[in-house]
């Protein structure tokens, strides 16, 4: 009842979520018969390797011009049309490359030759979470996305850390102990009980039932934009916070020691019981300026281990079918190695893609014996080194947003990423 | 004309990437440096306005000016092209420095915008009237024609073009196109309501002091209005808890307590062999292992004491540099001194830490007080072995503010890497106030140009504009170079690197016989700075509202840009007024506190009337203040409301701080300011259990011991006659005052709402079997308590529900 009203507020009030509180296109489907909001997919992680990963050490493998000192040209592996870099002699933990390509290449579509076009972290995270270099005010992906499939459920927008700005769509989420998601699922309980309330059913209900009258007497209000915008919030996050009732279930026993099994493990359980739509997963230091193949060799298959661990606990938990995963990093490292046997900052790398609606085993896109990036032609998305065009984030977020089904949404087009017709890249996911 | 190509910087192979923008806020970077001794070449020179309130508002302005330019030029030529494009390279310091078209960067010195703003017109006047081929310079230059060391820079039939071509149109003839600004405006602040003065006491006084206003502040405010409130606000800016909250708010800027490590490692081993002079005193020393565990658990007394004192030591050390800002800003002292105080604060555990507890503790009001904080020099350093002495000519470590505070040092470390231009960036943001890396322009193939130069920071051109900017700087931190973190004082063995640029400040090199003491050389040069001026006063409303300032627009095509830039020019203003307010206070930080409390923008409460035109709406968007409230004032206001903390929110094993959107200022630095979910769960978590933990309670207090219900019984049931329903809306009106802060009379519909809650739910209970007749077990007054709580009418639950509701509201949740 009351959630019906209040959506039924919002929409003759003006209020029409064209404020940070949004009416979702599942709970405009569910409106009537739902209490509480529920999104059922897809659901959409960004794994980031913060820092600045060594694509030659995993997707663009080189080995020449003594760009890699643990393996040579010849070593390379392939895997269907996958070229990987060997790395299992390598390894003390997590997972090598050979063992991920071997188990999710078939799923995964990688595309080399990207352009960051700049090479400090900040802009860089910036550009590639949002698909915009100079402007503070885009939302990243993650927030977008979930800002137009589900911003009334509560954790819409889950982040465990990188670049994370919303642009004033949808409020963002923090949770950084799985429990604690136990104890905010009860709110009413008394410290969390779901035996004893604070206060009788019909006294819940009274005070709800205020709240929803004095929200609509403050829809009728004349109030300032901020007034208005954060009112909504408010209101939407109290109420739509019972929902985290349903996480519990999903939430395990245990927590994994790994950092981003840990936070896979709070996605996941967001995910499956409906209150979430996008996380931001991260890891950090990747950025080895000192003994870069120490370092890589830690973290990318710390890095793979997390992506297979989500993959495998939602497959338990029969929604990997639902996932869409982009797994990124901010930059890459540069082709030769410095005094420190560390590598610096390059702006050309790569991103990989896999999941729900995704084609799979494929690469796109090259880079040459130098790092240097090869141009592509947009259209057949083959290497085109006279008149392709040089793939940057912004392209990615265009096909992204079109693969997301958001690229008209309001929201979308209030953040424009100006990408010309010609060079919107075909079909790159699907 | 040269326009600048897009810029980036490039280390080079061996070194960390580091891209500087100089596209920031008010214009990029390069020429935000560009500074207060520029003199364009040929712009002809008008009289100096340097009377602050002389100066016009471009905004706001209603009438004639001497130096006021028009507002076509104000809002279109020079907010979408010349302020974004041309300025880049067309001052003195820029890449077309040797052009005839210099600009001047009227954000850089406030004092003189407006004689910036009439020289730069003047400068596209002749640009626009000079003709080439029989078509304006200014066109053909901007496209690339008649060899623009920058290219073409705007197409054809761009926005920013158009804008040009329209400007050099108007020049020869009357202007039909359509209406560009609206000329007459109504203030910005027309048809806006203000906050009444009462209210807006008690926003300020829970805001800084965390406490609601005394009876001697409300008569006041009732009395003497808004004016009387700079009289209070003297007061609140006296007390202690004022202190915290500034040490609080600087840090939620600073993030200074976030450095690595224990604490006492911001002294080096290196330096400072006492710094762990605590161990000494731990009642276990000496003994084995299985020994300490045996007669010093952690549960004993003695262990217990000491583990409180080693918290306290660490607390206090990473205290230090924020009680530096408390101790400029409590003694009236300049706030410049952030950047040059010759001194640092220490508690007499920190003090112990540095080896100077001896030669102090007279001076200390209470020796063993871990947080009475006093300042004081510490000797130039010397090395553990003692053959090394830091070169001092005064013999004392070259204090410089928090420049040279070990904390902020290793909270911003440095790198072989990166070579302190972490630290430049840091300084460029907390001390001018300008982001570095806001805005990054690209460069058509950034891999390409750092494989093509040995030293692209040094010979790139892209690199260059900003690395010849940023690296002297990074020179003047040279002699604080321990890499990844392991101490913070120490030149680097080598030598200072010479594929950099050399020490020095913009164009000012380091002499030698400073080098001692560049950071304080650097110190006394950011104090004089007026973007230090204009820095301090966003960051106080940052304290203020939990955001920063606007930004400029960026898309020149957004049809609302001139309203959103209209927004963004007003604040502007207003910040460069206060920053004015606060130079000629010599730099007394309480004075940008006062300034910012009384001015419009603060007081701000609502709409006279609706406004549906969305240029109006872009206008205000971000107008008021409608603040969520932090973990920690969350806390502060309970407390002040109810008399006790609730604790949940900030106690050291609290898990709801983050959840809240709280920081720890090292791996979570960003507030949230929008509720989700689940902070929207903690809400009525909060709500649920201090009403719980308060109604009741405070029931059973004599009436005139009472916060809450001072005025009325439990036996006060609703419905049984008017003087008892009159009675229960007054208890209302008490908590809507309490709580929310409102000032309703009892016939308000807010109060109509919350009496029909409270009716509803003891009509509901009366109507109901089986309800028990006392209060429930986990909000009785006592929890051994036997009998419970009576509550024959459930009216104490039925109170409670009301303070449940109150609590979960927007009024009591933001400010």
């Amino acid at each position: 009842m009351q959630r019906r009203n209040f959506l039924k507020l919002c929409g003759t009030s003006g209020l029409g979520f064209a404020v940070p509180v949004g009416l979702s296109s599942i709970a405009r489907a569910q409106g009537a018969k739902a209490e509480l909001p529920s999104y059922n997919g897809p659901y959409y992680v960004v794994f980031n390797a913060a820092g600045g990963w060594d694509t030659t050490y995993l997707m663009d493998p080189k080995g020449m011009n003594k760009m890699n000192r643990l393996y040579k040209e010849g070593d390379i592996l392939t895997q269907g049309r996958h070229r990987l870099a060997p790395n299992r002699a390598h390894i003390k933990a997590g997972m090598s490359n050979e063992d991920f390509f071997k188990k999710h290449g078939d799923d995964l579509l990688v595309l080399n030759g990207l352009d960051y076009s700049v090479n400090n972290h900040s802009p860089c995270s910036r550009y590639m979470a949002t698909g915009k270099l100079d402007s503070l005010a885009y939302p990243t992906f993650a927030a977008l996305v979930a800002a137009c499939n589900g911003p009334d459920v509560p954790l819409a927008f889950l982040t465990f850390g990188n670049y994370s700005a919303t642009g004033n769509l949808v409020p963002m989420a923090r949770v950084p102990y799985l429990q604690s998601l136990n104890r905010l699922a009860n709110a009413d309980g008394v410290n969390g009980s779901t035996r004893s309330n604070y206060h009788d059913d019909f006294v819940s209900d009274r005070i709800e039932r205020a709240l929803e009258k004095q929200m609509q007497a403050r829809v009728a209000k004349v109030r300032l934009p901020r007034v208005e915008r954060s009112q909504s919030m408010l209101y939407a996050a109290q109420l739509n916070s019972k929902a985290l009732e349903r996480v519990t279930p999903f939430i395990p026993k245990t927590s994994p020691k790994e950092r981003l099994s840990r936070q896979a493990d709070i996605a996941l359980a967001s995910f499956k019981s409906g209150v979430c739509v996008s996380a931001n997963l991260s890891i950090g230091q990747f950025d080895s300026h000192a003994n870069n193949d120490r370092d890589q060799m830690k973290l990318i298959p710390e890095f793979l281990a997390g992506i297979d661990y989500l993959v495998n606990r939602a497959e338990e938990l029969k929604i990997r079918d639902k996932l869409v995963i982009i797994i990124q990093s901010e930059m890459a490292r540069t082709p030769s190695y410095n005094n420190n046997n560390g590598k610096d900052h390059w702006s050309i790398g790569s991103i990989m893609f896999m999941g729900s609606g995704i084609k799979g085993n494929r690469v796109v896109g090259a880079t040459d014996e130098k790092h240097f990036l090869v141009p592509i032609n947009p259209k057949s998305l083959s290497t085109d080194r006279e008149k392709g065009i040089r793939v940057r984030p912004e392209h990615i977020h265009a096909s992204l947003r079109e693969f997301a089904g958001i690229h008209n949404h309001t929201f979308a087009k209030q953040f424009p990423l100006k990408v010309p017709g010609e060079e919107q890249l075909r079909g790159l996911l699907r | 004309m040269i326009l600048i190509r897009q810029r980036m910087l490039f280390p080079g192979l061996l070194m960390v990437l580091l891209v500087l923008s100089w596209g920031i806020a008010g214009g990029a970077i390069a020429t935000a440096l560009a500074s207060g001794n520029e003199k364009p070449g040929d712009v002809p020179q008008r009289p100096s306005s340097k009377d602050s309130k002389s100066r016009s508002k471009a905004a706001n302005h209603r009438g004639p000016h001497r130096l006021v330019v028009d507002k076509f030029f104000a809002d279109e030529v020079w907010a979408k092209v010349g302020k974004r494009t041309c300025l880049k390279c067309h001052n003195v310091k820029g890449d077309a420095s040797d052009s005839k078209f210099l600009l001047l960067n009227p954000a850089r010195d406030p004092m003189k915008r407006d004689e910036a703003m009439w020289l730069n017109r003047a400068a596209f006047l002749r640009m626009a009237t000079a003709k080439a081929k029989g078509k304006s310079r200014l066109l053909v230059k901007i496209t690339g024609g008649l060899n623009h060391g920058g290219e073409g820079v705007l197409k054809a039939n761009s926005t920013g073009y158009r804008i040009l071509e329209r400007f050099v149109r108007r020049m020869s003839r009357p202007d039909k196109g359509p209406p560009i600004t609206d000329l007459d405006a109504p203030p910005f602040f027309d048809g806006i309501v203000m906050m009444p003065p009462r209210r807006l006491l008690r926003r300020v006084t829970l805001s800084l002091v965390g406490r609601l206003p005394t009876k001697e502040e409300r008569a006041a405010i009732e009395k003497g209005g808004l004016k009387s409130l700079g009289t209070s606000l003297d007061g609140m800016m006296r007390e202690d808890a004022f202190y915290a909250r500034l040490r609080e708010a600087f840090n939620d800027i600073l993030l200074i307590r976030g450095y690595d490590g224990v604490a006492e490692r911001a002294l080096s081993y290196e330096h400072f062999k006492t710094r762990l002079w605590y161990q000494d005193l731990n009642p276990r020393k000496g003994l084995s292992l299985e020994k300490a565990r045996e007669l010093f658990p952690y549960s004993h007394p003695k262990m217990i004491a000491h583990t409180k004192l080693v918290r306290e030591y660490r607390e206090g050390m990473r205290r230090e540099p924020l009680e530096l800002v408390a101790y400029i800003v409590r003694n009236d002292r300049p706030f410049t001194e952030l950047v040059t105080a010759d001194y640092i604060m220490v508690s007499p555990y920190t003090a112990r830490g540095y080896g100077i507890y001896e030669k102090l503790k007279g001076k200390f009001d209470n020796p063993n007080d871990p947080f009475e904080f006093i300042p004081t020099k510490i000797k130039a350093l010397q090395s553990r072995n003692g053959r090394q002495t830091q070169e001092s000519a005064t013999g004392f470590y070259p204090h410089a503010g928090l420049l040279s505070s070990f904390q902020y040092l290793k909270r911003y470390p440095t790198t072989e890497t990166n070579r302190n231009r972490l630290r430049i960036r840091m300084f460029f943001e907390h001390f001018l106030g300008i982001d570095i890396l806001a805005m990054a322009p690209r460069v058509n193939d950034a891999a390409a140009i750092t494989a093509k130069y040995e030293i692209p920071t040094m010979q790139a051109a892209d690199c260059v504009v900003c690395h010849k900017v940023m690296d002297p700087i990074a020179g003047l931190f040279q002699d604080y170079y321990v890499v990844d973190g392991k101490g913070i004082y120490g030149p680097r063995k080598e030598g200072w690197y010479e594929d950099m640029f050399s020490p020095g400040l913009e164009g000012e090199a380091l002499p030698k016989d400073e080098q001692w003491r560049s950071l304080q050389w650097l110190g006394e040069r950011t104090a004089r700075d007026p973007r230090f001026a204009i820095a301090m006063v966003k960051h106080v409303w940052h304290i203020l509202t939990g955001r920063k300032p606007l930004l400029p627009p960026e898309n020149i095509d957004d049809p609302l840009f001139i309203a959103k830039h209209r927004a963004y020019r007003v604040q502007r203003d207003e910040i460069e007024r206060i920053a004015d307010q606060f130079t000629e206070a010599n730099f007394n930080l309480k004075v940008v506190f006062k300034e910012w409390v009384q001015s419009k923008f603060y007081r701000v409460d609502g709409l006279a009337i609706a406004v549906k035109e969305p240029r109006r709406l872009a206008e205000l968007d971000d107008i008021g203040v409608v603040r969520m409230l932090t973990p920690e004032q969350l806390e502060r206001k309970l407390t002040a409301i109810f008399g006790k903390k609730w604790g949940r929110m900030t106690d050291r094993e609290s898990k709801f701080k983050i959840l809240y959107g709280g920081i720890d200022s090292k791996e979570v630095t960003e507030r949230l300011t929008d509720p989700s979910g689940a902070m929207g769960a903690i809400q009525r978590i909060m709500a649920n259990d201090i009403a719980c933990k308060n109604v009741a309670p405070d029931f059973s207090l004599r009436p005139e011991k009472r916060r809450l219900f001072p005025n009325i019984e439990p036996n006060v049931v609703p419905g049984a006659n008017a003087k008892s329903d009159k009675q229960i809306r007054r208890a209302i009106v008490h908590l809507h005052k309490l709580i929310l802060g409102r000032f309703d009379t009892t016939d308000d519909p807010e109060v109509q709402r919350t009496y029909d809650l409270f009716a509803g739910i003891v009509k509901d209970a009366k109507s109901r079997k089986g309800i028990s007749k006392v209060e429930s077990y986990s909000c009785q007054t006592l929890a051994e308590k036997t009998p419970r709580d009576p509550d024959p009418d459930y009216t104490i639950r039925a109170w409670r529900a009301v303070v449940t509701y109150l609590l979960r509201q927007h009024e009591f949740l933001y400010e």
